[in-house]
């Protein structure tokens, strides 16, 4: 039998120290050793049914019930003032076998993997590899888990391929306490795996498009995600650049994407005719406080799979001083006026060696990264024609009311079929500022009244815009989510409130729903 | 005349201080390979954070005749995902008047998250 460990822990934190925030219970769930119980299915469906009891005692307890895996968000979205599920230790992982795929299939059988929700990132990339396959994006690390990863949206800069949410063909959710309330979901229009799959793992089939798009970037609240079924494709390396690119050229690609015939090129990744090949991935660096300073771009190409590459894994790594981060901070906030000279000095750690070529796989390249300290992050998504006025306006405001301590970047996605995603423009422009987390006083704005002046610069600018949701944000901001989403909320609480029994859905429901309103019940159609 | 507040002893003792700290490290060799051991209610800062650490804080005795010292350990997964190895002054001292018969051992390590 799994096990599950109850942890009275009284408060809990995120990876990045956004917290603390008071919790009752954490409990953390270890699956019944391989040993024991040497069947995959099996080792599964116990879990599962560990999940159900949890759920069972929850409500028993009258408790809401939250699980999570890295904790890497920085907002209070993983939190839960009751009971909060460690997901981490349940990391079984399969290929999909032909006879398990749902045929005729527009997926090639072997793509497909099923994982189970506290697989890392780098579990996942290190399993696929092991099979010749990769992911086909993932965040700039590679220490979220699965789960975490579609709850929130987490993406990359690979423009073309969109978030980790967009390769998940098909969903496992634990629902509810009873044998019943274990549910399969993939989209009608592109079902994936054969009915007898969900049968295996004990589960109600359910094929809908809308459901499936709801419950991809569902916050964690529609119900425990055991399971997903992910499509991979073949092992590819990335070729990564950093270069200097000035700010107009870095716009100009910024609002065409046009790689092809844009000024800014490089030298050995052009076509038979001189043009510039599209690349796989495009970011961009901003030095906030320096007008007259380039931009640092990290440009991206797709190459075919070779063993004979360098090892881009550095040898030897050191690192800052653990407090200084907290040092900082503190500094920051007794002399924000030097924060400019700062982050000047502070170049080298944070932005990216310049000049610098290196090729590797998805996993070596976005690999692993550490704690450094309290941090902060502000993600806006806008159309990425907005790019340029959304970019001077962001630099204004940080100049105006700040400075604060943190630098700014550009990424690029297009648009996820996921109802929430935050990536729901055509072409999303990622306007993101990274900092250490800093306290107001008299002499600085305080983070959350800066968070609140950026939705209400871009809402007087009247730039659309979304935010990402597991970055800082004043949530609660009357009439965010309507903004930001228009009917699309509605749609979200609907398929929630249809697959979800009232109890259950409060109980998937936390501080964070309710501020942002998402966490409505709805009876045909209506909120309740 | 109080010493201790002359500014020049102060930044003597300040910079002795120092070096007596520097010369207390620590390295720490980590896998490339593989997923730490998670602890979800570890929440100390820096590179431990979220990880099941094991420390090892003993000092070992050797015979006359032992010059070697071998402390074994069990990961669930079979391997070591990191481990640091702590050098002090006050265990190099140790060991230098004892003719090396005393080891003073501080290790920290991290398991391999077990793979399922």
């Amino acid at each position: 039998m799994a096990s599950t460990k109850t942890h009275y822990i009284g408060q809990w934190d995120t990876f990045h120290n956004n917290g603390p925030f008071p919790t009752k219970i954490l409990f953390d769930t270890q699956l019944e050793p391989e040993g024991n119980m040497p069947s995959f299915m099996d080792r599964y469906n116990d879990a599962s049914r560990e999940i159900r009891r949890l759920l069972q005692d929850s409500i028993a307890n009258n408790e809401r019930f939250r699980a999570y895996g890295s904790a890497w968000s920085l907002s209070n979205i993983a939190h839960q003032r009751d009971r909060m599920h460690f997901n981490g230790r349940m990391n079984l992982k399969k290929p999909i076998d032909l006879n398990e795929c749902y045929l005729p299939s527009s997926y090639k059988s072997e793509n497909l993997f099923f994982f189970q929700c506290g697989n890392t990132i780098k579990e996942i990339s290190e399993f696929l590899f092991k099979h010749g396959k990769s992911l086909k994006t993932s965040g700039a690390s590679n220490g979220q888990t699965i789960a975490g990863c579609i709850s929130t949206g987490v993406h990359g800069s690979a423009f073309d391929t969109g978030a980790v949410q967009d390769y998940v063909v098909g969903i496992n959710l634990v629902i509810g306490p009873g044998p019943d309330d274990v549910v399969y979901i993939e989209r009608s229009t592109r079902p994936a795996l054969h009915d007898d799959f969900a049968a295996k793992i004990n589960s109600r089939l359910i094929r809908n498009d809308g459901l499936f798009n709801a419950a991809l970037v569902s916050l964690g609240s529609f119900g425990f995600i055991h399971g997903v079924v992910i499509e991979a494709e073949d092992l590819f390396l990335l070729k990564r650049y950093t270069r200097k690119i000035t700010k107009e050229q870095a716009l100009e690609l910024a609002h065409t994407m046009n790689f092809a015939d844009a000024g800014f090129k490089i030298p050995t990744e052009l076509d038979a005719n001189g043009k510039g090949i599209r690349p796989y991935h495009y970011k961009v660096y901003i030095n906030p406080y320096n007008a007259q300073e380039d931009y640092v771009t990290e440009i991206i190409y797709k190459k075919p799979y070779r063993t004979d590459y360098p090892d881009p894994i550095p040898r030897i790594k050191t690192a800052i001083y653990k407090d200084l981060p907290t040092w900082i901070a503190k500094f920051a906030a007794k002399h924000n006026r030097l924060i400019p000279k700062l982050i000047k000095a502070m170049r080298g750690n944070i932005f990216p060696d310049l000049d610098v070529e290196m090729e590797g796989t998805l996993g070596e390249i976005f690999c692993d990264s550490t704690h450094q300290g309290p941090a902060f992050a502000f993600t806006l998504g806008i159309d990425h024609s907005d790019t340029r006025r959304a970019l001077d306006l962001f630099i204004k405001l940080v100049n105006d009311e700040g400075p604060v301590p943190g630098a700014m970047a550009l990424r690029f996605i297009k648009a996820s079929e996921a109802t929430l995603a935050f990536t729901r423009f055509p072409m999303t422009c990622i306007l993101e500022m990274d900092g250490i987390l800093w306290k107001g006083n008299q002499n600085m704005i305080s983070m959350e009244e800066m968070e609140k002046r950026i939705i209400e610069t871009f809402m007087a600018a009247g730039i659309k815009f979304t935010i990402h949701w597991g970055k800082n944000a004043a949530w609660s901001f009357p009439g965010l989510i309507d903004y930001m989403y228009g009917d699309l909320d509605d749609t979200w609480k609907n398929y929630r409130s249809a697959l979800l029994s009232k109890q259950m859905a409060d109980l998937f429901s936390n501080d964070f729903l309710d501020s942002v309103k998402l966490s409505d019940y709805s009876v045909n159609g209506l909120i309740v | 005349m109080n010493l201790y507040k002359t500014p020049r002893y102060t930044l003597v003792i300040i910079s002795g201080l120092m070096l007596l700290l520097q010369s207390c490290y620590s390295v720490r060799i980590s896998n490339v390979s593989g997923v730490p051991e998670p602890d979800p209610v570890n929440f100390d800062d820096g590179f431990y954070r979220g990880k099941a650490v094991h420390i090892i804080d003993t000092t070992v005795n050797l015979s006359l005749l032992e010059n070697e010292v071998m402390v074994l350990e069990t990961c669930p997964e079979g391997c070591f995902q990191t481990v640091e190895y702590r050098v002090t002054l006050g265990a190099a001292l140790l060991s230098g008047i004892t003719f090396g018969k005393m080891r003073k051992i501080k290790v920290k390590y991290v398991c391999l998250k077990e793979s399922n």
